[in-house]
This record gives C-alpha cells, structure tokens and sequence, in this order.
C-alpha cells in the first residue's frame, strides 16, 4: 500500500510542479506527460465501493450521458474504471479514511490544487477530436480556463452539453458580462428568448477562425442563417461582403436592425458626397423623408447588394 | 379545431397517459424497456396583457398565448441496459414558438437526432395599408390613385412578421473512439412578410413603403469525419448550403400616379413627384444561390512539446439566376436598356488557411505562433451595361460596369508567455494584419495593421486571479484613391464636375483608413469561498482615425460591470450583478464642396443593465424563486456645424431628440414538490417596455411634412405585462 500512496503522491506532486501548463491540447504528447501513470489494477477499487460512501453523488452521476455510458456500457477499459476514470484511483482514498484530496484523489472542484493542465488533460484524453481539436492555442487554453470552469459532469444542471450552469448564456455569461448584458437590448437576436445560444456562432474550444466562430469569416457565419446576403450580386456593396460587423453589431443594439449607429449616420460616415446632399438630416421636414421608417433604406432597399440590372444604387 | 386548441388537447392527453404510468414503480417499465422522463404542463394566464397593436415587442421572438400550454416535456424509453434509447422532447406545443426533439441512439456507437423549431418575428403590429395584394408581391391601388391622407385610413395589417422553422436531422456514429462520423442537415424554412421601400421617381422623388413577400428556403448539410490518433487527429468535412427564394419581384402601384395637387393640398396629392410619374415601381428580392465548402484540418503532436494545427478549407458559392427586366414599365423601351448576359452567372472562390504552433520546449515559456490567410476571390465575368431603367420612368445612357469585390486578409500573431511560479504569468506578443483589396473596386489597396499584445496573468491568492489585456494597434495604408471605383465603373471619361460630385477627396472611409487603437481589457475572478463567487470584468477602447478630415473621426467606447453569487447556506442563493457600457462616435460630413457646410455629429450610446435573482429552499418540498433584470438605452445623435460660420439654412445642423429604450423584468415562482414525483407551481412574471424614438412614435403612414411619400406606419409600442403560470408536473423515473 505504501509505495502505492507514495506513487500517486509523487505523481500529484510533479503535476503540481507543472501547474502552470496550459499545454493541454487534443491528447497532445503534452497531455499524456500529464496524465497521471497507469496505476496498477490493484489499486483500483471499482464503482461499487465509490457508492458506498458516495450515494447521492453516483446516483445523480448515473443519470448522466457520461454515467450512463460508463456504468452501463464502457467501450473500453479506461471507461470500465467509472468514477475512478477522471478521479484516479480510489484504493488509497479509501484506505485514507476518504475525506476530500485524500490519498491523491482528483476532485475538480475549484480549489483542487491539481493544476488545470492536468485536469482538462484528463478530459481531453478521451475528447480529443471533434470541436476539441484546435483547443491548444486557443483564446481559453492560452487563458488557463479549465473544463469544469465551463462543464459539470456529474449531474445534469444544463439541459445538454453539461454545462456548469443552466444554459450557454449563463455559462459564458460567467466571464463575458458585457456580451451577456447586450442580449438585453431591444435590437436582439433570439438569445433571450431561448431560440439561440453562443454557440449558434462560436466554439468556444478553439477554432481556426478570429473570435472563435465556427465558420471560417464572420460572413460565412452569418450566411448559415441568412444565406440570401450571400451573394454574389451584380451590383455588390463593397463593405458587405468583406465584413458584416463593419455595419452591425451581432450580441445586440439599442439601433434598429443591430447596427451599430443609427441611419443615416452609419451611412453616412462613408458617404460623403455633394452629389446627394450629405445634409445633417435631423427633425426638419426636408429630412424626414431620410430619418423615418426605413432612413436611407427607404430607397435603398437592396443595401447588402442588387441583382437588378438597374439596380447599380441598391434602390432597385 | 384550431391548432391551439388541438395543442391543448394533445398536450392535456400527454399529460394524462404519462402520469398514468406513474405510480406503478421508481422506475416505469414497459415490458422489455424502461421509461423516464418529466412533464410538466399548466394554465398561463394574462390578467393584463398589452393589447394587439402593443404586441410587437412584447412577442418579437415567443407566443405568449393565454391558456393551456406545455412547458416541458422529456421522455426516455431505454433497454434495461441502457444500449438503446429513444428520447422525445417538446415544449410549447401548439404556440407559434413550439420545440420538438427525437433523439434516437445506441450507447457510445451512433446516436439519431430530429429537432423541429419554430422561431416567431414579429416586426409589427400597427402598420396600415391601402393597397391590395392581388397576388404574392403585387400590391394595387385604384385608379384614380386616392388622395395621400387616405393612406391613414387603410386597412390595419394586424401582424408583420416572418416565422422561420427550422428542422434538423443528425446522425452521429462512433465505430470506434477514435473514430467518428457526422452527418447533419438543417432546413430553414422562412415565412411571412417584412416591410421595404420602393422609389418611384428619380432621386428625392416619392417612396413607398409596402411589404416584402417572404418565402426562403435554406438547406444546410454538413458530413464531417474526424479521427482522433495518440498523436495526431484528423478532420474532413464537406458543407453545403443551398438557399432558394420563392419571390424575386415586389411591384407596387404608385400613390402619385396622376395627383398633380401639392402635398398641402386638401385632399393632399403629389405636386411635382405626380409630373411624369410611372403607374407603378418595383425592387428585386435576393436571388437563390448555392456554397460548397471543403475543409480538411488536423493536428500532430511534435517532441519536445510542440504541437502543430492546420487546416485548409476551399468554398465555391453560385450564384446563376436569370436576371429581371431592366423596368416593370412596358412602355419604357430603348436599346439601352438591352442587357449583356441572361444571369450574371456569379462565381466566388474562397480559400481560407490557417497554421499554428504551439511550444513549451523552453519551459516555462509557451511560444505560440498563427498565421490565417482567406482570401475572397470573385471570379465573375464583369457585366457591361450601356444603360439604365431610372425608377421605371426614364432610361440613361451609361456605359458602367459591374465589377467584382475581391480581397484577401492576412493575419499573423506571435506570442511569448512566461510564468513566474504560480503567481505571476506574463504575455507578451505582437501581430500583423493585411488586406489586399481589388484596386478597381476599393480606396486602399493594402492596409497593414500591426499589433502589440501584452497580458498579465496574476493570482495573488487562491481566491483571486486578474487577467490584464492591452492591445495597441496602428493601421497604415498605401494609398487612397478616392475615386478608384467610380472611375473603374465608367467606361467613358469621366468630367471632372461628375468626379467631384460623386464623392469628397477628403474622406477616409473608416474599414480602410488609417487608425490608431488602443484596447485595454480587465478580468478578475473572485471566489474567496465555495459560497461567495464573482467576477469583475472592464473595458476600454479608443480609435482614432488619422488624416481623416471627413468621415469618422474616433470612437471610444468603455464597459464596466460585476456579477456576484452568494450562497450563506446550502438552502439559499442571491445572486446581483451590473454592467454599464457607452460609446461614442464623432463624425464629420460635408454637404456640398464648401467647408461652411461641414457638420459634425456626436453619437453616443449609454447603456445599464443589471439583475437580482434569489433561489431559496424554503423546506424540503418548497423552493422560491425571485430575479428582476433592468437593462435602460440611451442614445443622442447631438449634430452641429463645424466652425463659426453660418450655414446655409439646408444644412444647418439641428439637434435630435435622445432615443431611449428600457425593459424591466420581474419574475417570482413557488415550486412545490409532492407525492414525490409530482410538482406544483405558481409564477408570476411582470414585464414593462417602453421606447420613445421620435422617428417612429407617432408615424403614421401620410406624414405631410415627409412629402408625398407613404410609409406602412410601424410604430414600436411600449407594454406592461402581467403573467400567471400555473402549473404542474410529474417525473416518471
């Protein structure tokens, strides 16, 4: 027993020595330097004995994607240890009396000084591929954000994806206040209302795009829901399809239609031009034609871009 | 029957025959298979409900029906050992933003999915019309036209707005854990109407507003395999996207044809918009198109701790539909109006790239390195067109041609960081970005943006951590051609009169001038306890644009905002948290060629948003619920002249009324628990709206000082709202 206790406290303890890596790609030679040495089969103690002392926990667990998979029907032997899957073995836990990080259990709680490398290498041992992939260098990885920051395994507080908090917005509402907070405004995508969630456009694990979207441009994001800005068009407006944002502003506006500044003044800070007077329209009746209902899209109705042949001034 | 009332049945019936199988155990089975899930259905009741034309934005996205609804519902049949599963999940059944969701699936081998969504928009319920849509898009008015004022007296619309429904299909398989397969396809299906302008005469004549016909299609496939190796993983994937319009056309009866009497008028007509006026005017709709994209990316892992990410991905867009006549106005014919090619036959390549380097040879320094490449490539024959239809009534000669938008952007980033023990840990980097623009069509040709990126990394305490961001950035060009693309556009020379006309030499547009950046960004996580977690989160951003004398000339913007949770016991949680946010712009126009009618105008937006909730388990049985959120807008568009001389009295700047917004939420709910398995709830939800934007608050569709112009009238509505929930669910486990 004892050389097995001393093993797995040397083996915490050289984790601990690396906490600071944040290396931790999709089961990168890094990820398995960090991974805990295979224990031998001795020191496991199996699930039932987990239950013992930890009812609630593994019936709550047992009603999980992941619980179910690897109390009813592991794929392999790393899935058959159950618990002591991400947890580590559990024989020196038990012989320790139980009682939290004793005997060099992992508990991914917050204030388990396992680092964070080693924690997400755990989970990206098995979740490598996929959405996972490009995890290594990305925003959150370079942050030292660990899974569990984000994820709750062991009980189903989300609806899917076992989130850490009830929904995405909630989740990533943790850190980003501020895109949280303009969901609130009155010019929104559904993300309020439920019909939309962050990562309707991002991944947050790390993508090969700016900002973390899933596609590879801002306008080919937007283009998945609003494919008929596409393109391309006789007549194009040049901004547009370089990029969305340089009008809207996607997580919410107080100005019509998302965009970042009200017409005609978004307009207007390109279109400069006597030969249709650049007038400060206001409040006066000459302006109102160009500040009410629609502003400049009154005429311009075809503003991302015309197929019209006559459409050269996207009013037709 | 209607759909609401067969709803109501269904949802009455659900909850009948699943509760039906409660009591007979824990865990309900039904011969070789279990059963287990939650329903939960009630009554919603509107004690105080906005009324119809106050609607719009009180169920912009959602039904909010009163009566019967169901909240909820999960039902899981599965195979004692859990190899096989059947999942059906709904919600809303029978309103117009109902849910449905299969799911379908083997343990860790395949999974089947189906989701059924349907996402109200409603755009407006106060607008009114006069004309007839005699068939989809085509909209009439008699003849004679009716005097202008009569326009407020048109039928009300009821609602305008566009349903979209959406309904996926995955299919997940994992032959192996390394291996796995995915096919999902999504259709959106776009329905409805959404309000849009048609100009009738030339520039600065008479505009209609009326409504777009909505009938869009979009398919969505994406095949992806990935396969995960101890040292490398592998991605392909093929997407594509095929977006079909069942409308290309919105014509529309001209109010102006044959009202020569002025605006001011009694009745109101058209004066000089009436002189030459075509009976009627159309505006094209998107045409269909199609993209392919193909993507393969991967990733190795090197000694020493390197690991490199690739990915290239090759997309090809469509885009062949026929063009539309030239004019809806049969009598307009000239050879001019003959066009070069039946569609425009539209082909765009892109080409995205994407490289990067991660190490931690030197530990405790990570280096890592990215480099991204996409490029936009239109490879569209340029169209040549020797004149144009003029708002339906007058053709030009004018030999333009329609050129194509290419452009390619480089980026590249590189960053050193070192940790100093667990403490301290320090970033930092530097970047570059380019874009290279067709020069035919775009001022700039290349903009080069370079970055300098310093991050600090600190954890005082095990109960605090800051993460400190300043990003400065300088954008430089090359050139500014002002007239780059008016002078590529016309085959013939061009006067100099047009050439000044068309656009001033002293603007800088602001996506290719040149900038200065500067961005500094806080991040403080605070959890001095399991029970007491929070983060402090600020930011600050100034642009300043450099030898712009028109356009925009900066914007600052600053964010500042906290959020915390306390949890004093097991039993009770309140949590509060407050952001503020607010941005500016300043910019600065010209009217004509003089400096005296140079304007500038403030815009700045202010922003509040903050919330409250508390959740308490009042007993073993009981759980409260409380939360109220607050966001209030507040914009101003404060425009004056530049310098100290008088302007003529056409652009003499006038300040606008502020548009402010506020939505203010409260929501308080009792949930019971009995018998177990079943749950009693009473919520009650309280929801005030209001907006004043003097642009829309009392538009109706004649305004005389709008001119002879008619508009549909949308006016967004405040509300107040009161909700009830009853409700009562049942767990079948």
């Amino acid at each position: 027993m004892v050389p097995i206790v001393l093993a797995l406290s040397a083996s915490v303890a050289s984790c601990t020595k690396s906490r600071s890596l944040e290396l931790t790609g999709a089961r990168s030679a890094r990820v398995e330097e960090l991974l805990p040495p295979p224990a031998p089969p001795e020191s496991y103690i199996g699930v039932q004995l987990c239950r013992a002392c930890h009812p609630a926990i593994a019936a709550t667990f047992a009603q999980t994607k992941m619980g179910r998979l690897f109390l009813n029907a592991p794929r392999n032997a790393k899935e058959r240890h159950a618990c002591e899957t991400c947890h580590g073995p559990g024989k020196a836990h038990m012989e320790a009396g139980g009682g939290r990080g004793k005997g060099g259990l992992i508990s991914f709680a917050r204030n388990d000084p396992t680092p964070i490398a080693v924690r997400n290498a755990i989970c990206l041992d098995c979740h490598a591929k996929g959405d996972r992939l490009f995890w290594t260098g990305s925003a959150h990885a370079g942050s030292d954000v660990a899974c569990t920051s984000c994820h709750r395994v062991m009980d189903n507080v989300s609806h899917a994806n076992n989130l850490a908090k009830v929904n995405e917005i909630e989740t990533c509402g943790t850190c980003h206040l501020q895109k949280r907070a303009q969901q609130m405004r009155s010019s929104h995508m559904p993300l309020r209302e439920g019909k939309m969630s962050c990562s309707s456009c991002h991944n947050p694990h790390g993508t090969v795009s700016q900002a973390l979207l899933k596609e590879s441009s801002p306008n080919e994001t937007c283009y998945t829901c609003h494919a008929e800005k596409r393109g391309p068009f006789l007549w194009e407006h040049v901004p547009v399809p370089e990029n969305c944002m340089n009008c809207h502003e996607p997580h919410g506006s107080n100005h019509e239609k998302l965009l970042k500044v009200s017409m005609p003044r978004l307009c207007q800070q390109c279109h400069v031009l006597p030969g249709h007077p650049s007038n400060p329209y206001g409040t006066d009746p000459p302006s109102l034609r160009f500040t009410v209902a629609r502003q400049c899209a009154n005429c311009h109705a075809t503003i991302h871009g015309s197929n019209h042949p006559a459409g050269r001034f996207f009013a037709r | 029957m209607s759909a609401r009332l067969a709803a109501t049945v269904m949802m009455i019936a659900a909850l009948a025959i699943l509760t039906s199988l409660g009591p007979a155990a824990a865990q309900v089975s039904l011969g070789p298979v279990n059963l287990e899930g939650e329903v939960e259905g009630g009554v919603r009741l509107l004690p105080a409900a906005p009324s119809q034309a106050d609607r719009q934005k009180f169920e912009e996205y959602r039904d909010l029906p009163e009566g019967a609804f169901l909240g909820h519902l999960r039902m899981r049949i599965f195979t004692p050992d859990e190899q096989y599963s059947l999942e059906a999940t709904g919600s809303k059944w029978g309103q117009r933003d109902q849910e449905f969701g299969l799911g379908l699936g083997r343990l860790g081998l395949w999974s089947f999915g189906f989701s059924w969504d349907e996402t109200p928009h409603l755009l407006s319920t106060t607008a009114r019309m006069l004309e007839t849509e005699t068939a989809r898009g085509v909209f009439t008015l008699p003849t004679p036209r009716p005097p202008l004022d009569a326009a407020n007296f048109g039928r009300r619309l009821g609602e305008i707005g566009v349903r979209w429904d959406t309904g996926r299909f995955s299919f997940r398989l994992t032959p192996t854990p390394d291996l796995e397969l995915r096919a999902d396809y999504t259709r959106i299906d776009k329905r409805g109407d959404r309000p849009i302008g048609i100009a009738f005469g030339g520039p600065g004549s008479n505009l209609l507003e009326t409504l777009q016909p909505i009938d869009e299609t979009i398919h969505d496939l994406r095949l992806k395999v990935n396969w995960a190796h101890d040292r490398w993983q592998l991605q392909f994937g093929y997407a594509l996207s095929i977006f079909d319009n069942g409308h290309r056309l919105v014509t529309a009866d001209n109010p102006c044809f044959g009202l020569p009497a002025p605006v001011t008028a009694t009745p109101p007509g058209c004066g000089a918009d009436a002189g030459g006026a075509q009976p009627s005017g159309g505006v094209s709709l998107a045409p269909p198109n199609q993209a392919h994209t193909w993507n393969l990316a991967g990733g190795v892992n090197l000694p020493m701790n390197t690991r490199i990410n690739a990915s290239v991905a090759y997309g090809l867009r469509f885009q062949n539909a026929g063009f539309l006549g030239q004019t809806v106005n049969p009598a307009l014919v000239s050879p001019l109006l003959g066009l070069p090619a039946g569609s425009l036959d539209g082909t765009v390549a892109t080409t995205h790239v994407s490289l990067q380097a991660v190490t931690r040879a030197l530990s405790p320094l990570t280096l890592s390195a990215k480099y991204r490449y996409y490029d936009y490539n239109d490879v569209t024959k340029e169209l040549q067109f020797a004149g144009r239809a003029v708002n339906d009534r007058l053709v030009v000669a004018e030999n333009v041609v329609a050129l194509r938008p290419d452009f390619t952007k480089q980026n590249a980033d590189l960053d050193a960081k070192w940790r100093f023990g667990g403490l301290l840990a320090v970033t930092v980097g530097t970047g570059w970005e380019r874009w290279d623009r067709n020069e035919k069509v775009r001022e700039v040709p290349t903009t080069d943006e370079y970055f300098a990126r310093a991050v600090v990394d600190l954890t005082p305490a095990d109960w605090l951590t800051a993460h400190l961001t300043y990003r400065p950035s300088a954008r430089r060009i090359d050139a500014y051609n002002t007239w780059t693309h008016y002078l590529s556009q016309h085959v013939d020379p061009v006067s100099p009169a047009a050439l000044a006309n068309n656009q001033s030499p002293l603007l800088r547009k602001y996506d290719e001038g040149e900038r200065d950046r500067q961005r500094l960004d806080l991040l403080l996580s605070i959890a001095p306890s399991d029970r007491l977690t929070g983060t402090v989160n600020a930011g600050w951003k100034s642009d300043d644009y450099l030898r712009s004398p028109l356009g925009l000339q900066g914007a600052t913007s600053w964010s500042a905002g906290a959020d915390l949770t306390f949890t004093p016991f097991e039993r009770l949680s309140v949590s509060a948290g407050y952001v503020r946010e607010w941005i500016f712009e300043k910019q600065r126009a010209r009217s004509g060629t003089d400096a005296t009618s140079d304007w500038i105008s403030d815009n700045a937006d202010t922003v509040d948003t903050a919330h409250v909730g508390l959740k308490a388990k009042l007993s073993e049985r009981i759980d409260w619920r409380l939360g109220a959120s607050y966001s209030t807008a507040t914009g101003t568009v404060q425009t004056r002249n530049a310098g100290g001389v008088t302007p003529p009295p056409a652009v003499s700047a006038k300040r606008v009324p502020a548009f402010v917004d506020s939505l203010l939420r409260f929501d308080a709910g009792l949930r019971y628990r009995f018998r177990d398995d079943w749950t009693a709830g009473l919520a009650y939800a309280y929801e005030t709206f209001s907006q004043h934007d003097w642009r829309s608050d009392m538009l109706n569709p004649f305004v005389p000082a709008v001119g002879s112009s008619i508009l549909l009238g949308t006016q967004p509505h405040g509300y107040d709202a009161h909700v009830v929930t009853l409700t009562l669910g049942y767990r079948f486990r």
